[in-house]
């Protein structure tokens, strides 16, 4: 059994061919993982090529109707091939590999790489980032996702706090029931558009409303299913109509879209003698403490556009830590609070209002230590090798394959 | 004589002499001193620079040269310097006017416009001017989504930009029209401005006032102002204790101000002094007064007193052109002693190299003093820098082997990369400032000058790869010893390529977690930092485990300028910017040809073995039954075992 399956096995996972193999395909993976990020976007691309196991380029536009464009050339993808450079990885350092000073640099290089890939996976599992919109003198204790939506239902009835049942909304379909005996009523998902065109319609036009109850009969709003964008400077307008029960009862229909934002009144219903909001609103991360920004400035060189410094003048308030810090945030000097960094991203209003990019990772100290590993590592192999004294090979590395041994590139000087 | 010893000498003096010379002053004699009018300091995009830079880079976005072909009376043309051709639309613009510095090539712009292919492909302002309306009319008709443009649309909204430009620049010394009395118009608005505010003051409080005395102050008031919207420069510099990068005044700006301060500003007269100087043909009050105004500039601005005149001085010099020159030369040379008189004259290209190289770091250094910033700013000094880089490493590896190829191949990537540098200055000021997000010198310094010579690394072994491919296929003179050497060399180059790709993308990923608290965010120029480096790791596992030999491995090598080429460019050309940047078009088709050259000459190194010239050197028998070598890089026949 050893002899006949698992030993050749393990070899396959050790040798060096498959260490080309599958650097040529992550090369593959992140050159059309570049192209793709024209029609996909940076964010859609990263999940397609990075975060999956196959993926499938396509030249065509994705609106393409061509039948080809449904397939395409098959590629590894980020969550097949980082685990198995880490396996043969592993497999030959521990298998092939003997412990020598000569070997040092690689053995630091190859711990350095398995800590990279390692971070890789952490970030793409722990970390997160979140958007702060405030305007100058504003104060926000909460940031929101661009991508991701949620439904909530907020309970305001009581003095002094919000009560918020919230859900991720962008798996759902149309026809799903939530029965959440968390929730206070259940909700009927009729439709549910990942994007969607939210109309008015005109006097005179006969249209039905796309609820019954809420903005849409108020404001005759209608709703139509629009294809999914994926351009840098345009977001997916989620939008669902929504069936509440209360208990048995029916309330009718809301419909509830991420458009219908803080500009709009609340859309509310009332349920075991509760008033409760009801929205679909881009996800929010609630933090413990807050942010106020004092003042926004853009500064540009005179007399161009060209912008020279963009800065958010913020307050942190954090009660229970019984914190007040005064912070400057500019280009490459972001804050970092609580876990979290927020950096200066964007702006708006006349330059009244300023967009913090809010980050969590948790895993974010890894990459300078493999960074630096790495690095060590080859300049202590190259190192070695450069000044190592000629000498005469006596077997080429591929029977041994026992690691590389760099010859001397100044062997003929 | 010892030939041996002298020409490598003599050419290294006499290549320093031809790039350092124009460094020196030159002799103004007697006529207009146009080096001291181009010296002259003004604020445009936020950078101050003398005209002379204006007058080049203005040209350059116009007509694609830093001269014009003026034709002459009775045939012919001659050719005229930028600063030249600034000084006479400043002062004659009915001159400048008919000189043609309008070029646009795109067929179907001009057959719109009228032209035919007899009408040539540079144009005057005055053959232009009676199709503006026409030309602004089919500018209003282009689709408002840049994205959408093809290359008419694209074509005709750079020649709309390009009669503004002209139009801004032509206001951006004093008002039109009156070029000759400048000075007398400046004296009259001045007496008119106390009484001017008096009426104005009057008609305001509904009392009587004197009509005329208004209307003439309204008049100059209005044409003020209508100039300032249009200047293009800044030429007066801000007054007081203000720093010099404050904001410096246009001519409308500062006429408009003196209705406060009743007087005119000293450099605006001094402009309109060398406008009527200018036209009167006064060589002495013209010069005088250049002079002059430099001289208050140094006098207000003691700490920036050379800089500005410097980089007239840089300008003139034209490093980098000139180095490019010798690196034909030395290239030239490199080949020529490949097939005889080698060891004359590989002494001789490694010494004229070596000149060539102290001026291109000379002009990389002038260009660090005049930004004060690190080598590496834009796309621009990236080429500049990553053929420096090349160079350098290129010297060391001639010092070490002394065979030519280091020498040749610095000369190559060292003329290929300043050519690529030139084009790219067509898109406008090379100096341009750093936008916000990019500005930190640490990490410039750091993050991009490493990974920049991480470029210069491979494309250093990519091109020693391309010689020893073209000495082994068309040249009978690759030997045993050579290709070893050869292979050792381009290993230990990518090895360094691999260490400096590899430390520079991460000190990539910690600016951006640095600035963004993100390490990673496949982006695509951190992807094509990436594919760089695995690349670099997928040509030493190779070696390492036996899968190529040395020319497989030379093929890689040449497959790495491949990767090289994206990474620096390719990665900009994606989405919007491939569309919005008219040389962006251009340089996706060099791009493109690069890469096909690269793959053709991978093809060619994959050639059976016994088909090379160099096959007996090799020790490779000609074709003979079963000793028939397997094609394909990496089967290499014989005992060319990898190197080692």
């Amino acid at each position: 059994m050893w002899q006949k399956f698992l030993r050749p096995l393990l070899l396959v996972f050790t040798s060096l061919r498959l260490t080309v193999i599958l650097l040529v395909l992550s090369m593959a993976l992140v050159f059309f993982g570049t192209l793709d990020q024209v029609n996909f976007g940076i964010h859609e691309t990263q999940k397609r090529y990075f975060q999956s196991f196959l993926v499938f380029w396509n030249p065509l536009p994705p609106e393409s109707t061509n039948p080809l464009a449904r397939t395409g050339l098959p590629l590894p993808g980020g969550y097949l091939l980082g685990p198995l450079l880490l396996l043969n990885l592993l497999a030959a350092q521990f298998y092939r590999f003997r412990w020598s000073w000569q070997k040092s640099g690689i053995l630091l290089i190859h711990s350095g790489l398995v800590l990279l890939i390692v971070s890789g996976f952490v970030t793409g599992f722990l970390g997160y980032e979140r958007q702060m919109w405030i305007d100058e003198g504003g104060t926000k204790n909460w940031a929101e996702s661009y991508m991701e939506n949620e439904i909530v239902l907020i309970d305001k009835s009581e003095e002094n706090r919000d009560r918020v049942y919230a859900f991720d909304s962008d798996h759902l379909k149309g026809g799903e029931i939530i029965d959440d005996p968390k929730l206070p009523v259940t909700l009927e998902i009729e439709e549910y558009y990942p994007n969607a065109s939210v109309r008015q319609a005109g006097p005179n036009m006969r249209v039905e409303p796309a609820a019954t109850n809420g903005a849409a009969p108020r404001m005759g709003l209608t709703a139509t299913p629009a294809p999914e964008t994926f351009a840098q400077d345009e977001f997916n307008a989620d939008t669902a109509i929504v069936r509440v029960y209360d208990g048995d009862r029916d309330l009718g229909t809301w419909m509830v879209s991420n458009l219908l934002d803080d500009r709009f009144p609340p859309q509310t219903f009332m349920a075991n003698g509760r008033v409760y909001e009801i929205a679909l609103r881009f996800k929010r991360e609630y933090y413990p403490f807050s942010i106020t920004l004092r003042d926004f400035a853009h500064d540009r060189y005179p007399g161009t556009d060209i912008p020279k410094n963009f800065s958010s003048d913020v307050v942190v308030t954090d009660p229970q830590a019984g914190v007040e810090r005064e912070s400057l945030i500019y280009m490459n000097n972001p804050l970092r609070y609580g876990g979290h960094t927020f950096y200066q991203a964007s702006f708006a209003n006349q330059d009244t209002s300023s967009m913090l990019q809010v980050v969590k990772n948790p895993g974010w100290t890894l990459p300078y230590i493999a960074v630096t590993l790495v690095g060590l590592g080859l300049v202590v192999q190259f190192g070695l090798g450069f000044f190592r004294p000629r000498r005469r090979k006596t077997a080429t590395a591929t029977a041994a394959g026992n690691g590389p041994q760099p010859p001397s590139p100044d062997a003929q000087a | 004589m010892n030939w041996k010893k002298i020409l490598p000498l003599l050419a290294f003096v006499l290549g320093l002499a031809y790039v350092a010379i124009p460094w020196g002053p030159r002799n103004p004699g007697s006529g207009f001193n146009y080096e001291s009018f181009g010296k002259l300091p003004v604020q445009v995009g936020g950078r101050i620079k003398p005209l002379d830079t204006v007058a080049r880079n203005n040209l350059m976005l116009l007509s694609e040269r830093q001269s014009v072909e003026v034709p002459r009376e009775g045939g012919g043309t001659v050719e005229v310097p930028a600063i030249i051709w600034l000084a006479e639309l400043a002062a004659r613009p009915d001159v400048a006017d008919t000189w043609p510095v309008f070029r646009f090539l795109h067929p179907d712009v001009r057959s719109t416009l009228g032209f035919t292919e007899d009408d040539g492909k540079v144009f005057s302002y005055k053959e232009l001017e009676p199709r503006f309306e026409q030309i602004d009319r089919l500018f209003q008709q282009l689709p408002e989504n840049q994205e959408r443009w093809d290359s008419y649309d694209e074509a005709l909204a750079r020649l709309h930009e390009r009669i503004t430009r002209y139009h801004k620049l032509l206001h951006s010394f004093h008002p039109l029209g009156n070029t000759t009395r400048l000075l007398e118009e400046y004296r009259a608005y001045r007496s008119i401005i106390g009484p001017g505010l008096a009426e104005l003051q009057k008609q305001q409080n509904g009392q009587p006032y004197n009509e005329q005395i208004l209307q003439t102050f309204m008049g100059f008031a209005d044409r003020y102002l209508k100039l300032s919207k249009q200047a293009m420069l800044r030429i007066i510099p801000p007054s007081g204790d203000q720093p010099i990068d404050g904001d410096w005044e246009n001519v409308g700006d500062s006429l408009l101000r003196s209705i406060q301060t009743r007087t005119i500003d000293p450099v605006v007269r001094e402009y309109a002094q060398l406008t009527e100087s200018y036209h009167s043909e006064d060589e002495e009050e013209f010069n005088a007064v250049a002079g002059q105004i430099r001289s208050d500039f140094r006098a207000q601005y003691p700490g920036e007193k050379f800089r500005v005149a410097f980089e007239q001085r840089f300008n003139q010099a034209a490093p980098f052109y000139r180095s490019s020159v010798v690196y034909v030369l030395v290239l030239l040379l490199v080949l020529v002693s490949w097939l005889r008189w080698g060891e004359t004259l590989r002494p001789t290209a490694a010494a004229l190299l070596v000149a060539a190289f102290l001026v291109h770091t000379l002009g990389l250094f002038a260009r660090m003093y005049i930004q004060d910033r690190p080598p590496v700013t834009n796309l621009y000094s990236s080429a500049v820098f990553t053929g420096w880089g090349a160079v350098l490493l290129g010297i060391i590896f001639e010092r070490f082997f002394r065979n030519g190829f280091g020498a040749a191949t610095a000369a190559l990537v060292g003329f290929a990369t300043l050519i690529v540098a030139h084009h790219l200055s067509l898109s406008g000021d090379t100096l341009e400032l750093m936008r916000a997000v990019l500005d930190s010198n640490f990490w410039l310094a750091t993050h991009v000058t490493i990974i920049t010579i991480g470029y210069s690394a491979v494309f250093l072994a990519g091109g020693l790869a391309l010689f020893y491919v073209i000495r082994g296929v068309f040249t009978n003179g690759l030997d045993k010893k050579m290709e070893k050497t050869l292979g050792n060399m381009v290993y230990g180059i990518t090895c360094f390529a691999l260490l400096f790709s590899f430390v520079g993308t991460m000190l990539g990923g910690v600016w951006a977690d640095q600035s963004w608290g993100r390490f990673w965010g496949w982006d695509p120029k951190e992807n094509g930092a990436l594919l760089l480096v695995l690349w670099g790791a997928v040509m030493l596992h190779a070696r390492w485990g036996g899968l190529v030999r040395t020319r497989g491995f030379m093929n890689m090598a040449i497959f790495g300028n491949v990767i090289t080429s994206w990474s620096w460019f390719g990665t900009n050309m994606l989405g919007i910017g491939l569309h919005s940047y008219g040389f962006m078009d251009a340089a996706f088709f060099w791009l493109s040809a690069f890469v096909i050259s690269q793959v053709g000459f991978m093809l060619i190194g994959g050639l059976p073995r016994h088909l090379w010239r160099s096959a007996p050197l090799l020790g490779v028998r000609k074709r003979a039954g079963k000793d028939a070598p397997p094609s394909g890089p990496g089967a290499a026949t014989g005992e060319i075992g990898s190197a080692g």
